[in-house]
């Protein structure tokens, strides 16, 4: 081994400790910021429940103490099930516990589910989520889409909290269907904040947060839009971002060979 | 009585978390008034006679700062605060854990309070004695 090869190897050693630095650094942003969104809102419920065995606090205020609780229990579950299946795709283990058979499901049934899962947390801001029946009754009749149900209920859900999360107070969020010629999904459509063209196309990048969300709620993790991305991939599918003003439409899309 | 004249504002993103303390320093007669970022929490001050300040650290600039750091919004709004209005009493309450920035709000004078850690009849008592002067018992 020359001089030379030596300083090369010196360079090669140089870069990789500097990329390992940079490694560490988004692993500990990473992790903190997964300590921040866990604890607020389990600090939220602690709080809450202390508020409810106090006897000073009015038994009239104390009905959204226990909504509220019931609203960052959700947060918390979905948060969970959000950084298991991210670890469960950087380890690459087929998705773990996430994977299971595709099976045929009502994706109305589905979509009522979810839009109830997140009423709680809607109404603590004055939101309303609603599911337009008719749309799916159009978009599948009685066909049913054949679907890995845990992974698409996650990705629907993410594209749900941020429609809430995001949302003016006092609008509605619309969940409802829509068919073409090679596909049918589901729309999530909110008003809250304006996506530019540039960053519609950075949106699915992992840990990435546009301008106007961390405008309008500072923490978050970054990651929903990311996993909902990879879950579509996984069905063949993609999700859709229509903008205009502070309208934003989002759609999980499956090719029709799933209906069935 | 005394409590009445005292206004407590809460400058949270996310005023869920901040609910249950504001219920009992309700109960306990104070008036509290919920912000949810920076731009809206000073226009509040500028216009009322607020005895504390309850702030977040992460939280929106909102219009009248922007390009700011959302992570770091509660720093520059307590200097600012310190520096308008140094009269109000500032309680941090937040989540986050880095020690040498607590050490420098504590060196303004700010009472740091760990979201999740605090009990909610300590953190009003605290809260009640920043605005009266007296803890009541």
């Amino acid at each position: 081994m020359n001089e030379k090869d030596i300083e090369a190897l010196k360079t090669e050693n140089k870069r990789l400790r500097a990329e390992i630095g940079d490694l560490k650094t988004v692993t500990n942003q990473y992790l903190q910021n997964v300590a921040h969104q866990l604890t607020a809102p389990l600090g939220a419920i602690k709080w809450s429940i202390e508020a409810l065995r106090d006897e000073r606090v009015p038994l009239s205020r104390k009905s959204k103490l226990l909504s509220s609780i019931y609203s960052q229990a959700t947060i918390l579950v979905h948060l969970i099930k959000n950084f298991a299946l991210m670890s469960n795709l950087e380890a690459d283990h087929e998705l773990g516990q996430f994977r299971e058979k595709p099976e045929p499901i009502a994706v109305v049934n589905l979509a009522i589910n979810l839009a109830n899962d997140f009423q709680p947390q809607a109404r603590d801001v004055e939101i309303k989520v609603v599911v337009d029946n008719d749309s799916f009754q159009r978009a599948f009749g009685a066909k049913r889409l054949s679907i890995e149900k845990n992974l698409v209920a996650q990705a629907m859900s993410n594209i749900l909290e941020n429609a809430v999360k995001y949302a003016d107070p006092g609008s509605t969020i619309t969940v409802s269907a829509r068919a073409d010629d090679k596909d049918v999904g589901i729309t999530i459509e909110n008003t809250g904040i304006s996506i530019s063209d540039e960053e519609k196309n950075q949106l699915f990048k992992r840990g990435y947060r546009g301008a106007a969300a961390m405008q309008k709620v500072a923490a978050g993790t970054g990651i929903g839009l990311y996993l909902a991305s990879r879950v579509m991939a996984f069905h063949g599918g993609r999700i859709d971002v229509e903008t205009r003003a502070k309208l934003s439409r989002f759609s999980l899309m499956f090719p029709r060979g799933r209906l069935q | 009585m005394k409590a009445k004249t005292h206004i407590i504002l809460f400058v949270d993103d996310e005023p869920v978390s901040t609910e249950p303390l504001r219920l009992l320093l309700e109960a306990k007669g104070f008036e509290c008034v919920s912000r949810t970022d920076m731009s809206s929490a000073m226009t509040f001050l500028r216009c009322n006679p607020v005895s504390v300040l309850v702030t977040d650290i992460m939280m929106p600039s909102g219009d009248q700062f922007p390009g700011m750091d959302s992570s770091e919004t509660g720093f520059h709004f307590v200097y600012k605060v310190r520096d308008e209005f140094p009269d109000v009493s500032i309680v941090c309450l937040s989540v986050i854990g880095d020690q040498s920035k607590i050490q420098k709000l504590k060196k303004r004078g700010t009472l740091y309070l760990r979201k999740g850690e605090t009990p909610l009849d300590t953190a009003a008592r605290l809260i009640e004695s920043k605005a009266t002067g007296v803890i009541s018992y």
